[in-house]
Formats: structure tokens, sequence, C-alpha cells
């Protein structure tokens, strides 16, 4: 599973690259798409591994293995957290893996290393806040099929509606106003000053404020939930 | 012996609003091997799982193991282990390393780890297997690897709820031959939960009958069963569906010396006596005598479904109806 998990983003890549490779002639991609996707697509590792996570949490409830680890000398703070770590872990695992090859593909990563371990810190705090959001639905639904179909109804307009695969440019009035309070936006915009240079600091900070608030909302509820079950 | 789980008025009311558990108390001595029987939905799980601090009670006053429930979970679970019904297991990790893990989840390490894992491997008779992914195992080998885990850090008393629900008889017997050496030869007192029967009576030394979130009947299994009055003669008339017929076999059956009690089943009657070799000849000549014929007739111990039938007017579960023990 983790070997599929790593390589969907791959797939997009590829794919979205060479199927519209004729968006490198439209003004707000700057000369070249892929280097422009790039970046969309490392957030978007962020977005599956969330929902991923409240997965695991399920199964890991409803197959008794989270009651086997809370009868163990393991604290409970711990389950939790390594929960969260290791979907975090496989967030950055993905976006490794996506930077290394898109850099094999021909992107140049002007901010260089600096760069590239912001971009990196941005997936894994970008990952935490939305797994919040999984992991308290799972905790509280129990049901995988929740979790996807929350996912699937919640990521895909996220994404499209988003600077994470096209430039808003592109985009109806509306859309520009949706993707303009969009988190995803924000997090891509990120992502992507750091692959095409010029990110500034009013970027970043609003990004970091914006993921900062839905992380607070969900990790609470996340608390929230876990405690229940817990007791 | 002093007891290792006390409970008084234990109560567990689900957010629902069901009475899960209404009211149960008991207690279970040091090295004793008790048991829970119930049907489905009794309240086995539930209690088990209050016990084990999965679960909240609503009220009453519980101590597992020396420690108060309400302040001291955590070091209840560090002097437990526990079987649940689900068998979970890492099914991409292989038996040994399973066993290693929950091991290292318990704060084990290094060759205390290492020895005690070779030697729960053993037991369970999973040594040579121990090497293979835990997916590739059969049911029945799985449960055993869970049990070994639930045993890794030496617990004082193991709690199983329905260790053998689901199994083939093989795997059955195999946990039984564990949990049977477990206390006898460790001294790790057992507290399991069964609605088998033969689990129940084979294993347990002390019983407590649960049903609708009630105790109906505590006991070793022996005293339990005395309590139905002797033996159980069950005869199947020609012709029994007739009333008249019944009660005249049954008229006839009450004045022979030896008879506790005749009552009506389907198509014959049921005499109790408390030894029912002595009785049998002179049952089937008296009935012989008047005319009625025995269709069938089979003599048994009576069993714990029988309590159960007793205390309920109900049987435990249907599949077992026909079998009888010895």
């Amino acid at each position: 599973m983790l070997a599929t998990n790593l390589l969907t983003p791959l797939l997009f890549l590829f794919l979205f690259s060479q199927l519209l490779q004729k968006l490198s002639v439209f003004p707000g991609i700057s000369g070249n798409y892929l280097t422009y996707l790039t970046p969309g697509i490392v957030i978007l590792n962020a977005m599956t591994s969330a929902t991923l996570s409240g997965v695991s949490m399920v199964n890991d409830l409803n197959s008794g293995f989270l009651s086997k680890m809370l009868l163990t000398r393991v604290s409970r703070p711990a389950i939790l957290l390594g929960r969260l770590l290791t979907d975090v872990f496989v967030a950055l695992l993905q976006s490794i893996i996506t930077v290394v090859v898109a850099i094999g593909m021909g992107v140049t990563i002007v901010t260089g290393l600096p760069g590239v371990l912001l971009i990196l810190a941005t997936v894994a705090f970008f990952e935490l806040a939305l797994s919040g959001i999984f992991l308290a639905i799972g905790m509280r639904t129990r049901k995988t099929e929740t979790i996807s179909a929350i996912g699937g109804v919640l990521f895909f307009p996220l994404i499209f509606v988003s600077s994470a695969m096209f430039p808003t440019s592109f985009f109806p009035s509306w859309a520009q106003t949706i993707s303009a309070y969009n988190p995803v936006s924000y997090a891509s915009d990120v992502a992507r000053g750091l692959v095409q240079g010029g990110l500034t600091g009013g970027t970043l900070a609003s990004a970091y404020l914006m993921i900062g608030f839905i992380a607070l909302v969900t990790i609470s509820a996340t608390l929230y939930q876990f405690r229940k079950v817990i007791s | 012996m002093p007891n290792i789980i006390s409970v008084k008025d234990l109560v567990i009311v689900y957010a629902d609003g069901t009475r899960a558990v209404d009211g149960i108390s008991f207690d279970v001595r040091e090295k004793e091997f008790f048991g829970f029987l119930g049907p489905n939905g009794a309240g086995k799980s539930t209690t088990i799982k209050t016990l084990t601090t999965l679960l909240r009670k609503t009220s009453g006053k519980v101590s597992v193991a020396g420690f108060d429930l309400d302040k001291s979970p955590a070091e209840i679970r560090s002097a437990i282990g526990v079987l649940s019904q689900e068998t979970s297991l890492d099914v991409d990790l292989t038996g040994r390393e399973n066993l290693r893990l929950q091991g290292r989840l318990q704060q084990l390490h290094g060759k205390l780890l290492e020895d005690r894992v070779e030697e729960l491997l053993k037991m369970v008779q999973l040594d040579e297997v121990a090497g293979k992914p835990a997916g590739r195992y059969s049911g029945g080998m799985r449960k055993r690897l869970d049990l070994a885990s639930a045993l890794i850090h030496n617990p004082k008393l193991l709690f199983l709820d329905e260790p053998t629900t689901g199994l083939d008889t093989q795997s059955r017997a195999a946990i039984w031959e564990y949990l049977e050496r477990l206390n006898k030869e460790e001294g790790i007192t057992i507290f399991l939960t069964t609605q088998y029967l033969e689990e129940a009576d084979r294993l347990c030394r002390e019983l407590s009958i649960i049903d609708h979130g009630k105790l109906i009947a505590k006991g070793s299994p022996a005293e339990l069963k005395a309590t139905v009055g002797g033996d159980a003669i069950t005869m199947e008339l020609k012709g029994g569906d007739d009333p008249a017929m019944k009660s005249k076999a049954k008229e006839i059956i009450r004045t022979i010396q030896g008879i506790t009690k005749v009552v009506d089943s389907d198509g014959g009657v049921v005499a109790y006596a408390l030894d029912a070799s002595q009785v049998i000849a002179e049952v089937v000549t008296s009935l012989d005598r008047s005319g009625i014929r025995p269709g069938s007739l089979t003599i048994s111990s009576p069993t714990l479904d029988d309590v159960f039938l007793r205390q309920t007017g109900r049987r435990i579960r249907s599949e077992e109806l026909g079998r009888k023990e010895t």
C-alpha cells in the first residue's frame, strides 16, 4: 500500500505535465508547465496522506489494534502522536520523491536546498493540519467510507479551484474569488514561490497563519475525540 | 486466598440508554480459573472491557489486581494481560516480529525480551513457523500468537474475551490446553468469557452465568449442575403428542422411587433422577405395562444449559440443543 501511495504523485506529475504540455505557452505559467505543476503536486501529497491518516485510525479502532495499544505501557499521547508523525513522514517521503523526480525531469528549484527544506516544512505543517480533520471524523464515525467520501467531496474542488494545478488567471471570476481564500492556494503559492523564486514574506506569513488556524481547530477536534475514545 | 478481582454493584449504561450491565457483583480469588458464561449480548464483553480499563463504568466499585479501577487504571493495565475477541496482529510482520513489537510496547528490551519471545513461541507451538508472516497463519495460529502476545509481560492475571469463538475443534483444544497449563503451572489467574457450555464446564472452577446484564447463577460447574436435580432421562413417546398419554406417563413415572421430578418436553417427557441407572429399568417396564412405548430414550447428566434453562426458560444456543454431555 505504501508503494502505491508513493507512486501516485509521480503518476500525477507525469500525466498532467505531459498531457498539458501546451499550457506552457500561457501567461502565468512562466514558460514551463512542469515547473508550475511540481509545487502543486507536492502540496497534493499532504492532502492524500491526511486522508490516509483517518483511514488508518478507523482501521486501528475497528481491528482492535488501538485497544491493544491502549492496554500496553505506551503513554496515550504517544499513541496519537505516533499516528500523526507517521502520516507526516509519508507525506514528506512522497514529496522528496516528487521533488527528486521533478529535478530529474528538468525542473530547477531556484532557492536550492534551503528552499526544498522550507517546501517540506510547509508540506508537513499542511498535512498535520488536514489530518486533524480526518482523524476526528474517523474516530467519531468509525467508517472508512465516510472518510473517503468526505475526502473526495472536499479535496477535488479544493485542489482544482486553487492555484495548485493551474494559474488562477485561467478561472472565471467566481472561481478566482474562491481560490483566493482556499488554503490549498496559500500552501501552493509558498511552495511555488520557493521553486520559481520570488516568495515574499507576506505570502509565507499569511499561509502559515492560515494553516496554523486550521491546525488549531482540527487538532483540537482530534484531541477531543481521542479523549472520548480512550475513556 | 485473597481476591484478585472484586466487583460490587457494577452498572454500565451506554450512551443510548442501554443497560448493558445491570448491577452485578462477584469476586475472583487469586489463581482461580473463573468463567463468565452467557449468550451473545448478555454483557460479557462489556464487563471485560470495563475491568480492563477500556470502557468507563456508570457506577459500582471495582478493584483489579489490588488496584482501584477509578484511581489506578494505568497500574491495572501493567498487571494484566488481555486477549480480546478481535485478533489484531500486523499481518506483514512475522510471528516473531509481532511478539517483539508487543514486547517493546510493553517496554521490554534486549535479551530478556528475546528469551521471552522464544519461550512463548515454543509454548504456543509456533516456533517452527515464527519466521513466516502472520498474514499466512490460519485462524487458530493467529489466536495462539495473540495469546502469546498477551502474555509477553508476564501478567499475573489474564483476561480472555471469547478466546475460542470461531475456531475449529482442534485449535480450540490447543487453546484450552495452554490455558489450563498457565493456570496450573504458572499460577496465572484466568478470567474468561464464553458462550460455549463445554468450554465453561471443562475449564472453569468457578462460574458466573450472565443474561441480560444480570448474574443469574454462581458457583462451580458441579454445584450449578447439582441445582438441576440429578440426571435427566429424556423420553420420546410413541404418540407422545397426545396430552392424555403424556400425563398418564408422568403419573406412572412419578410413583417410581428415586425419581425427583417429571416435566413435559416436545413429543415426550423428561424425568430427573439422582441416579438414572437405578431407576431406568423400572421406568421402562412400568410404562410398557401400561401400553406406553418410548420411541427413544436418552440419559444425560445435567449440563450448564439445563442450569440456564431452569433460570431463564431459554437455552444458551440452539445449535447445542441436540448435544448431550456425559
